[in-house]
């Protein structure tokens, strides 16, 4: 499903993000385990297409994205993914039934007539549709995060992205919130990339990924 | 969700900012669509009545004074000619009507016009069919049959009250005062031959509005043996030894009274008392009507070769009075309007580039649901096109209220009543070239949101 080979990112002076190789199966939940500035972040953007590595192969669902031009890894990042941030990343000026909708509005996954009923749905589905008409300034971080989760399998992906997703909420919504993205993931049989510094966090999942070394500093000449 | 409800939504989040700049642009737009207006408007009145007669016929000297006053009824006489001129014009091959006008006297500012009857009954061609159709029609009464009977426009009507069977006392003059007043300062009201009210006219939208009309008879009459030059220079000698009591408005009547009579005294080579003695048989012009309008340059030149008078074509200098003296003005008032509009461009880029700075993170979520970077150039766009377009509503209606203000003035000026929330072509083009340039001054921050850089604004905190 996930396949990074040989993929090289100059992320600044003197600083260089090398994968060596990683696979992630379909329907796969892998947690990229590691401590902050590994390179956790640069894997994640590398795999969607938010980053363009300088060399190796990045290949998703049978795609060689590296190879897509900006315009075409936009379409697929919004067909394919669903994410989810550590900081919820709700537009502000939209209610949560627009900021679902919003997701569906850039990727041609779901037909327009039915945006409104599946993001009432989804809503429903993580026990805020009596919030639908509340805008994220409203609502408590444990429902902006859930209000992520909805948005992040609205276009029904095949992978759903994680950064971080309990890194600003309690122990108690902590806990909801992952049970929550395992359990819709399981539902919607996608594939889920896990980012977390937590280890304990990253074990609750079947496969680890130690990103602790893909961080590399050139030698200097 | 359309990219036009998005930007919509974005501009709706930060209402201040996008109402201050839709406020900038509308204060442009506003000058631009009232001086769009005005012109065109006042221009479009001004030539509907100039097409009403094809020449007029009036003393030597300024052409645009001799239109203003015996066509429009705002300004001087130039002086007058005699009235055997009107009497040969009449006859004159090709002449459709003739009217002869007399004006000197002035009821509470508004002008006493001595003609005939048929004035009154007179027709305006439609070019395009061909047609004549009656210009004036009566609300009360009728037209006068007899001198010392006289008729009121509507606009004097309604703003003097004075009613069908009243008396009207005419004074020598244009300017409105007292009679106290008036004896200061030397001028005097014919008190002793009051007019009658026989007959109100209906509102027309021409100067015919602010005028009275009566047999010219009348205006003879009264001139020819009143004899009111002498008088007043008598008067105004009397007053001299008593000056210091006179404000500074009777001493400028007293000037406009003597610049008429000296006026008066050059353009006919006359004395005071000659022209006393002549006053029956002069007018101050003479308004025609030719079979056709294709001949107004032919009879043109035909009167100003075989009379001793003057003729002019009034539309013709009412266009010259436009594209000349009116235009620069025009000009200047526009380029500040313009100025205005790309002050509020500025506005609008730099209220955008803002906006963009504090959304960076906002449009690289849109870019990881899978939103294009065309798309987000799009949707800024669009905010620039909202706000540019909703500065235009805005200034349209400003502009057309502020026309609407004006028109009240024009009214009871001119006898013109002028549309305000009008649409001409070259305020299309105008809101044409604003909103361009408003979308202009989005392009900048657009390109800023095209090129981000997704990945590092998505890391923002």
């Amino acid at each position: 499903m996930i396949t990074l080979e040989q993929c090289q990112r100059r992320l600044g002076p003197g600083v260089v993000f090398h994968c060596e190789h990683f696979h992630a199966p379909a329907g796969a939940h892998v947690a990229l385990w590691g401590p902050s500035g590994c390179g956790k972040s640069t894997m994640l953007n590398l795999i969607s297409g938010l980053l363009t590595p300088d060399a190796g192969r990045v290949v998703v669902d049978g795609v060689e994205t590296h190879k897509l031009g900006d315009a075409a890894m936009d379409h697929f990042r919004g067909e394919r993914f669903g994410f989810v941030f550590q900081t919820f990343n709700l537009l502000a000026p939209f209610t949560a039934l627009q900021n679902i909708m919003l997701a569906m509005r850039f990727s041609d996954t779901v037909p327009s007539s039915e945006w409104r009923s599946r993001a009432r749905e989804l809503l429903e589905r993580v026990g805020l549709e009596h919030r639908r008409h509340s805008r994220p300034a409203t609502m408590s971080v444990g429902e902006q995060q859930r209000v992520a989760i909805a948005r992040a399998l609205a276009n029904r992906p095949k992978i759903v992205v994680a950064d971080e997703p309990t890194g600003s909420l309690d122990p108690k919504n902590a806990q909801a919130v992952m049970e929550l993205l395992l359990e819709v993931c399981d539902e919607a049989h996608v594939t889920f990339l896990l980012v977390t510094h937590e280890r304990g966090l990253a074990h609750r999942l079947p496969n680890q990924f130690d990103c602790s070394v893909l961080i590399r500093e050139e030698a200097r000449s | 969700m359309s990219l036009w409800r998005i930007a919509w939504t974005y501009l709706w989040h930060r209402k201040l900012t996008t109402v201050l700049t839709m406020l900038s642009v509308a204060l442009g737009v506003a000058l631009i669509t009232a001086v769009l207006t005005l012109r065109d408007e006042t221009r479009k009145r001004f030539e509907e009545e100039g097409q009403t007669f094809d020449i007029v016929v009036g003393a030597k000297g300024s052409a645009l004074q001799l239109v203003l006053c015996a066509v429009y009824f705002m300004d001087r006489p130039p002086g007058n000619i005699a009235l055997d001129v009107y009497e040969a014009i009449r006859e004159e091959e090709f002449v459709h009507a003739a009217f002869p006008i007399g004006i000197g006297d002035s009821f509470q500012g508004f002008p006493i016009v001595g003609t005939t009857s048929e004035y009154l009954e007179h027709t305006r061609l439609d070019v395009r069919t061909e047609e004549r159709a009656r210009v004036l029609a009566f609300a009360e009464g009728r037209n006068f049959e007899a001198p010392m009977e006289i008729v009121l426009g509507a606009h004097v009507a309604r703003t003097t009250g004075v009613i069908l069977g009243d008396q009207v006392v005419g004074t020598h003059g244009f300017i409105e005062l007292s009679e106290r007043v008036l004896e200061q300062v030397g001028g005097h009201s014919h008190a002793d031959t009051p007019y009658m009210v026989v007959g109100i006219l209906q509102p027309s939208n021409s100067p015919n509005d602010r005028a009275l009309f009566t047999d010219i008879h009348s205006v003879w009459e009264i001139h020819g043996e009143a004899g009111h030059f002498p008088e007043w220079h008598g008067a105004e000698e009397d007053d001299h030894a008593d000056h210091d009591h006179v404000d500074e408005c009777e001493h400028e009547y007293e000037y406009e009274l003597e610049r008429e009579h000296e006026h008066a005294h050059e353009q006919s080579g006359t004395s005071p008392q000659e022209q006393q003695t002549h006053a029956a048989d002069q007018v101050t012009a003479v308004l025609v009507q030719l079979d056709s309008p294709g001949d107004r340059f032919y009879f043109k030149d035909l009167v100003n070769r075989k009379y001793n008078a003057a003729a002019d074509i009034p539309i013709q200098v009412i266009e010259r009075l436009y594209d000349q003296l009116l235009s620069t003005a025009k000009t200047v008032l526009l380029a500040v309007g313009y100025l205005v509009v790309v002050v509020s461009a500025l506005s609008i880029l730099i209220g955008l580039y803002l906006s963009i700075l504090q959304r960076r993170r906002d449009l690289a979520i849109m870019r990881a649901l899978g939103a294009s970077a065309y798309e987000i150039f799009g949707a800024i766009l669009i905010e620039a096109f909202w706000v540019t377009l909703l500065g235009i509503g805005l200034g349209w209606l400003l502009g057309g209220a502020t026309t609407y203000g004006l028109s009240a003035v024009i009214s009871a000026r001119f006898g013109m009543t002028i549309g305000a929330f009008t649409l001409g072509r070259d305020a299309l083009n105008a809101y044409g070239v604003i909103l361009f340039v408003g979308m202009l001054a989005g392009v900048l921050p657009a390109w800023q949101a095209y090129r981000a850089d997704v990945a590092r604004d998505l890391a923002r905190a």
